[in-house]
């Protein structure tokens, strides 16, 4: 029936509704917000391990998004991608500042300790298709190198100081988060091309 | 030349690890190179990198953040693209003020007096601005000269951080000076409430070196404050603060130097 609902005309793709932000499209904002902001929050709260913090992170991630929509690159990543590395940068600056105070506690603040069970999230079919992939690619990984990447994704520690934590040598660190990297690249790859191509 | 040590750094930088020593360095000297290898692996490996993201457990978000997201973004006046240029439709009132002053000034002649005075007087206010900046320039250059010559000078490269991945910079500094020039780049424009500010660490200490803006391009040339009270500069780093700095730094830190 040609009356049928038509996905494509009706949800726009991530980059076509930060096309429309570079046009000061506010629409276009509230709905990358409804895909997004529970994923981004959920990092956001990972990293700092406090809700309000975790909040003004995600508030600022999409001020950024809106301020500097032109700067994003279809060929370099997705949307999705280009707002977790955002908020990610962000919400470890925060811990940072804040790492002498943690540091002087004894055995720190583990952020992973309260998480809770994933939140029950509307999300598009692409964004699920590619958190499957991700997930899939970081599941294949061995623990080690998923470990030492964690440790800096998260916890954004230098090299040292993973080596410091897992005990292992500066040199095999290095190795596991390049091994690690280069294979979910590999796996990424076809997304990456699709993305750069579409 | 693309190798091996070359994609555990970029792999490194991708991951988002700080890299400190050696390894802050060698990856400058990387980033300097034309290596189209490595300029095209980058970006892959911080896509990949991002899928770490989807490890983290989603949360929802309070109802008043959507909204509060929403009317800062509806307030936000800021042009993302350039104004379309308005020369159609000045052209007529141009004339017609134009037409209008000149009778004016036909009419009444104290006026067109008055008027030439006033340009006079703006005039020389131009030029006096435009000698004092010259003058400014002069001793800019000079004193960055001077640092550059500096028989103690060191070179120091700053690397991008956090928010600012891309940006880079070096600082020339001078011990027996007890000044630095730093020379910038690809640092994003801030808002008018907002200014980099440098910083010296100086017994592990991060002291205020002075605030600065960039160009539209994010480039600077800029010469540090006289901080006679250090005794040596350890270290340096700059940070987004309010304009005017601040006397310890609050805001994200988005160049940082290699400790020596």
């Amino acid at each position: 029936m040609n009356s049928r609902r038509q996905p494509e005309d009706r949800d726009p793709s991530d980059a076509a509704l930060v096309a429309a932000m570079e046009v000061r499209d506010a629409d276009a904002v509230a709905r990358l917000y409804d895909r997004h902001a529970a994923r981004l929050l959920g990092l956001a709260y990972r990293i700092l391990g406090e809700t309000g913090e975790a909040e003004e992170v995600v508030q600022d991630v999409f001020l950024y998004a809106w301020r500097a929509a032109a700067t994003f690159d279809p060929s370099r990543g997705t949307v999705i991608s280009w707002l977790l590395v955002a908020t990610r940068s962000r919400s470890i600056d925060r811990l940072r500042t804040r790492r002498p105070l943690a540091a002087s506690e004894p055995g720190g603040r583990d952020p992973l300790a309260d998480l809770p069970a994933d939140a029950d999230v509307e999300r598009g079919s692409a964004a699920r298709e590619w958190e499957s992939l991700c997930r899939g690619a970081i599941g294949e990984l061995p623990a080690e190198q998923r470990n030492v990447l964690e440790l800096a994704f998260f916890e954004g520690l230098t090299h040292q100081e993973i080596a410091e934590r897992t005990r292992t040598a500066l040199g095999t660190v290095k190795t596991r988060i390049r091994l690690g990297l280069m294979k979910l690249r590999e796996r990424m790859r076809p997304y990456w091309t699709r993305e750069g191509n579409a | 030349m693309h190798s091996e040590q070359h994609e555990e750094l970029l792999s490194l930088a991708a991951v988002g690890v700080r890299l400190v020593g050696e390894d802050s360095l060698e990856y400058e000297r990387l980033l300097a190179e034309p290596c189209p290898t490595c300029a095209a692996l980058l970006p892959e490996l911080r896509f990949a990198a991002s899928s770490l993201g989807i490890r983290a457990p989603s949360r929802s978000p309070s109802a008043a953040l959507k909204d509060s997201i929403v009317t800062a973004i509806r307030s936000d006046r800021r042009p993302a693209t350039r104004s379309p240029a308005r020369s159609a439709g000045f052209a007529p009132w141009a004339f017609a003020a134009a037409a209008a002053a000149l009778f004016a000034i036909v009419l009444i002649d104290d006026a067109r007096l008055r008027r030439q005075r006033e340009e006079l007087r703006a005039r020389s206010a131009d030029l006096a601005q435009r000698v004092e900046r010259d003058r400014s320039e002069l001793a800019r250059r000079d004193l960055v000269t001077r640092v550059m010559e500096s028989d103690d000078v060191r070179l120091l490269f700053l690397g991008g951080h956090g928010p600012q991945p891309e940006a880079r910079a070096k600082v020339f500094w001078s011990d027996k000076g007890k000044r630095g020039v730093l020379v910038a780049g690809n640092l994003q424009p801030l808002p008018p409430d907002r200014q980099y500010q440098l910083w010296v660490f100086a017994d592990g200490k991060p002291i205020d070196a002075g605030v600065f803006d960039v160009d539209p391009s994010g480039r600077t040339l800029f010469e540090s404050k006289d901080l006679a009270s250090i005794r040596t500069a350890e270290n340096f780093a700059v940070t987004v603060e309010p304009r005017g700095g601040v006397p310890q730094p609050t805001g994200p830190i988005v160049l940082i130097g290699t400790p020596s």
